[in-house]
């Protein structure tokens, strides 16, 4: 299933969680990992100075800079490496300069990889002015236009992981959730694993524009599992267990509830292609905030 | 030591040079080789008596001395109103020192030269707005630095810059397949939020062709993106060109008179082979000067035009919104204060100063709009023009520059800086970086994109 | 002396003032080249006629720029010597009568009175005009000696003059040295930087040929100088 695996690194601590999960991704599927570090984001023009994201330093690119900065990573990831090599793992270091969604998603063009890891930047990088004269977060930009599943593990906790038996797949029955679903449905045959099908009612009335009756949401809830049914379950022959519900409440906070509650060892969720130029929107879309707060990895899916 | 392996008086003509030069990182020995460097006297009044008429005498000899342009230099008023940074201090103790001597002048003087050149002027033509005799400086220092590049006297980043020209037709490594492949990219990343995107290539008879600066397809490919869907949801017939699409020349900064004429028959060349019906170049103001201000008289043309009518990507979107072609959803328009950053070789350089401002009017909320002070033509330069802003060596005299525009921005109250230039961009995004007054900015097209309203037959599905 | 003066010298030093300038200004325009100031001229002779005047008649109207409004001082002593260095030696009573007694020919004349009051405008802003440039650094640093030799040259036939009209001391000797003055000054005219009498013209209609062809003038409403 995951035969090349793209690790987008800072090579920092900031990614450190999703490196145990890159790389336990990659001994237990036999996959070649590509580790790719964005040194920086060219400033000046057409200079050669570039800004290292990692120590925020001015830095002339060359070379020999650029092979010290791979040194490091192999350094820093000297363990895993070591443990790589002894399951007979292929993996590439690799370095690009640019802006780190951008490098990421040519990367990921290159290398067509079947899952992207996506690591943790570091800390301020928030009012780093790079970021301000764009919109959107690396992980919003790369979740957007990834061409595969975009892994994303944000809490440590969410990476304290032994395998894969508990999947969910959280839907809103858009046609990007439908990849997501044949993703998740591939997955859990592969893995022999446990699939539980979700779809959380919004009533946030922010959403509807009105407060919604108990019968109204009870209606609604019907209504919703009736399309479960139809939608999914004729898919899931091949599976061995699965379930559904429907709740009502905000969407990311009872996904993350429910994946919790099934002892969820991986979510699986659509990014839905809306525009990411809406300054709000920082970590707007539902998937984004079931980043922030789930308890085990979560994979987007766009297409 | 008459030339040095890096440092000499020969442009760079191949990969291999310009790779050469690439790795030694800084310049370093680039510039320890040129502190060695002889000045060719011979060759350099030569030149100046080839090239040096009765305009450029004129102005030299007829300069009262006046100090009447002084403060119309924003790096006079940067730098605190040194007397050392007086326009026509910084020309007459240069060009009018080289002139006097008969092209006698050593390799010190010619450092002091580059730097006065390269780090004291931006070209931006500020000064000859306000001499009484129209002396243009602006212009003076660009003929300058093409004497300093024939001498070998030339920021380390613009011969580079220059060389890529040569090389690439382009100011970075980017190379037409590049080029082709990263605009497909763009659509392919883009298409199903805009169904039925597409990137024309090498279409013939197109209405519009559209051309780029190089820093797009390398490092903002959003940009790409974005005019394709503009251009998309305008209903244009547009195409842009495999070869010959990037329209910037840092080997105009460089004053590499031989690769600019290069570079724009690229660009001429794209024209007559594709014969659109115009030409519109990408949010950048040194590209628009290079191409289709200058542009015609490198390459000979004595009408002074390009081959097509080119017009600055400010006129294709004004014209977009006045007739409708774009539709701007009201609710959405700017509603913060936002101010406009005039860019000098578009507006005061080529008479664009009210089309910006007509977009103004589409895109921001009545009452948000606030002017810098001064504008239009009379605008100060952003601090990072004329390839200013990507020279190591003068850094410290760049960020210095800022200041000016600074307090400009400071001054007026805005949140926004639109800057549609990517010099000027480049400027405002490191003047926030080193001084951080908490300013965002923006080019026009992800502004546009953010407010446009999409046409029912164009939406996607669902 | 006083004979040689007004006789040989006087043709000589008009003949080289007013053939000088003639030669200078049609050399600048022979001159030009449209590749090398990537101008346009020819291509665009109306626009490039109306840009050269405009460019001309805005700078010669007294705060009539952005450049003069910005700097009022300047602009008040500038236009207070320069009215009086034009108008002056050419429509003078004094100058007159003497050019109909040489050559037949008289222009219209100056009132007495405002030709002194001129004439001491003069004075007085060449006096502010070197105060100007020995108090503000930014002139300060441009000045070279030349400056002021050719500020000395330009007022000098004025003080004479002047101290010739009210007859201060010997009459006759300072009216030789006014002669002597004026006609320095006249000969001074081509080969210095008094040459800007007509290069002025030259150079403004160049950058307004060139604001108007190339940099913009065919898009918008043209310079606002
Ligand atoms: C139509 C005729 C003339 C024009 C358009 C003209 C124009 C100018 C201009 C534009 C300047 C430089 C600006 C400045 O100093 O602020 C200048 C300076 C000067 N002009 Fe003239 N001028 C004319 C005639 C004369 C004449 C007849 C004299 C002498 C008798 C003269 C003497 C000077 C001097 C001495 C300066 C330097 C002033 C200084 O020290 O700052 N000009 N003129
Ligand atoms: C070319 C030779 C010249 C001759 C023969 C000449 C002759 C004269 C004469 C005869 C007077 C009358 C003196 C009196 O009132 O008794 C006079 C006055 C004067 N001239 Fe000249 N002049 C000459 C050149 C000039 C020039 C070039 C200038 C100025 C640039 C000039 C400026 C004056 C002034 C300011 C006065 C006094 C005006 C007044 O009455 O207030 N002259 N000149
Ligand atoms: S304003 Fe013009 S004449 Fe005066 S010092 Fe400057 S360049 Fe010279
Ligand atoms: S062109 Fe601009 S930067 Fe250069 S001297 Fe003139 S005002 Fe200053
Ligand atoms: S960078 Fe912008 S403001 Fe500065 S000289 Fe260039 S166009 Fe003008």
């Amino acid at each position: 299933m995951f035969k090349k695996i793209l690790f987008a690194t800072s090579a920092t601590e900031a990614s450190d969680h999703a490196a145990r999960v890159a790389f336990n991704m990659a001994q237990a599927y036999d996959a070649s990992i590509c580790i790719f570090h964005v040194l920086g984001v060219p400033t000046r023009g057409f200079s050669q100075i570039v800004m290292d994201v990692k120590t925020k330093e001015k830095v002339e690119i060359d070379d020999e800079y650029i092979a010290w900065v791979k040194e490091e990573i192999k350094v820093y990831y000297s363990k895993q490496l070591e443990k790589a090599k002894s399951y007979n793992i292929n993996y590439d270091i690799k370095v690009a300069v640019g802006f780190p969604h951008r490098e990421i998603l040519r990367e990921a063009r290159n290398y067509s990889p079947d899952l992207i890891v996506l690591g943790g930047s570091t800390g301020d990088d928030e009012d780093s002015v790079y970021k301000k004269s764009m919109v959107g977060s690396t992980l919003q930009r790369v979740a957007k236009a990834a061409p595969c599943p975009l892994l994303v593990v944000n809490r440590p906790a969410a990476s304290f992981w032994g395998g894969i038996s508990q999947i969910v797949f959280g839907t809103d029955f858009s046609k990007a959730s439908d990849a997501a679903f044949k993703f998740s449905v591939n997955l859990a045959k592969d893995l022999d694993c446990e699939l539980h099908i979700f779809h959380a009612l919004d009533i946030s009335n922010m959403h509807m524009g009105r407060l919604l009756t108990q019968d109204e949401i009870e209606s609604q809830i019907r209504e919703s599992l009736r399309r479960i049914r139809g939608r999914y379950i004729g898919e899931l022959k091949e599976i061995k267990d699965y379930s559904f519900d429907v709740w009502e409440g905000l969407p990311y906070v009872e996904i993350v509830k429910y994946a919790r509650e099934k002892h969820a060892d991986l979510i699986v969720m659509a990014h839905h292609t809306q525009k990411t130029s809406n300054e709000d929107a920082r970590l707007g879309s539902n998937i984004e905030q079931v980043i922030v707060r789930a308890g085990c990895p979560v994979i987007s899916i766009n297409k | 030591m008459p030339e040095g392996k890096l440092c000499n008086r020969k442009p760079i003509e191949t990969e291999e040079e310009l790779k050469t030069l690439l790795s030694d990182t800084g310049g370093k020995k680039y510039y320890e080789e040129m502190k060695s460097l002889d000045v060719d006297s011979g060759l350099l009044w030569k030149t100046i008596g080839n090239t040096l008429k009765s305009r450029t005498k004129t102005w030299l000899e007829i300069c009262a001395h006046c100090g009447m342009c002084a403060d119309s230099c924003f790096l006079y008023l940067a730098n605190d109103c040194d007397p050392k940074q007086v326009p026509a201090y910084k020309i007459q103790s240069t060009l009018g020192e080289i002139v006097k001597r008969k092209g006698q002048v050593d390799n010190e003087f010619m450092h002091m030269v580059m730097e006065t050149a390269w780090a004291k002027c931006t070209c931006c033509n500020r000064c000859g707005m306000y001499c009484p005799h129209g002396i243009d400086m602006g212009v003076m220092f660009s003929y300058l630095r093409g004497l300093c590049y024939q001498q070998g006297f030339v920021p380390w980043e613009l011969k580079i810059g220059a060389g890529m020209h040569r090389v690439y037709r382009a100011q970075m490594d980017v190379t037409d397949e590049d080029f082709v492949e990263t605009f497909k990219w763009m659509v392919e990343e883009n298409e199903e939020d805009y169904p039925g995107l597409e990137v024309p290539i090498d279409k013939e008879g197109a209405d519009i062709l559209y051309t780029v600066n190089a820093r797009e397809v390398k490092h903002y490919p959003e940009d790409l993106a974005e005019a394709a869907i503009l251009f998309h949801l305008a209903g244009e017939n547009w195409t842009v060109t495999s070869t010959g699409w990037e329209q910037t020349s840092l080997a105009m900064f460089a004053g590499d008179w031989a690769a600019c004429k290069m570079q724009v028959e690229s660009v001429y060349e794209a024209m007559e082979r594709l014969k659109p019906k115009r030409m519109i170049g990408t949010e950048c103001g040194h590209a628009h000067r290079a191409t289709v201000v200058e542009g015609p008289y490198w390459a000979g043309r004595s009408n002074g035009k390009p081959p097509v009518e080119s017009i600055h990507y400010v006129e294709w979107l004004a014209e977009a919104l006045r007739e409708g072609k774009l539709k701007i959803d009201p609710a959405k328009r700017i509603k913060k204060k936002v101010t406009l950053q005039d860019s000098c070789n578009y507006v005061r350089n080529h008479g664009l100063k009210d089309i910006t401002r007509e977009i103004m009017s589409y895109i921001v909320d009545p009452g948000y709009f606030i002017e810098l002070s001064p504008n239009r033509e009379h605008n100060y330069c952003c601090g990072g023009g004329g390839g200013f802003n990507g020279i190591g060596l003068f850094r410290p005299q760049r960020n210095k520059g800022l200041i000016t525009k600074r307090d400009q921005i400071i001054e007026s109250g805005a949140e926004l800086v639109i800057a549609p230039c990517h010099n000027c961009w480049d400027a405002i995004r490191d003047l926030e970086e080193e001084y951080k007054i908490g300013i965002k900015w923006s080019f026009l097209k992800p502004i546009i994109i953010s407010m446009v309203e999409i046409p029912e037959h164009l939406k996607p599905e669902e | 002396m006083y004979e040689f003066l007004t006789g040989p010298m006087f043709w000589l030093s008009l003949g080289t003032c007013f053939i000088g300038i003639t030669v200078r200004f049609v050399l600048y325009f022979k001159g030009l080249n449209w590749q090398l100031e990537r101008v346009a001229y020819k291509a665009y002779p109306a626009q490039g006629l109306k840009g050269a005047l405009n460019s001309i008649l805005n700078w010669l109207i007294p705060f009539g720029t952005c450049g003069w409004r910005k700097q009022p001082f300047m602009t008040l002593i500038f236009f207070g010597f320069h009215i009086g260095a034009v108008l002056v030696p050419l429509f003078l009573l004094a100058h007159n009568i003497f050019l109909k007694e040489k050559i037949g020919i008289s222009l219209i004349t100056l009132h007495p009175v405002i030709a002194d009051i001129l004439s001491w405008s003069v004075i007085v802003c060449a006096f502010l005009l070197v105060l100007r440039r020995i108090s503000l650094p930014e002139v300060r640093i441009l000045t070279t000696a030349y400056d002021y030799f050719i500020l000395l040259l330009s007022v000098a036939p004025f003080v004479t003059g002047l101290i010739a009209r009210y007859e201060i001391g010997n009459y006759s000797f300072w009216l030789t040295t006014h002669i002597i003055c004026g006609e320095a000054l006249l000969i001074a005219v081509p080969f210095t930087k008094l040459s800007h009498i007509a290069l002025f013209f030259a150079s403004r209609a160049q950058l307004g040929m060139d604001y108007a062809i190339k940099r913009g003038g065919m898009k918008g409403k043209g310079m606002a100088w």
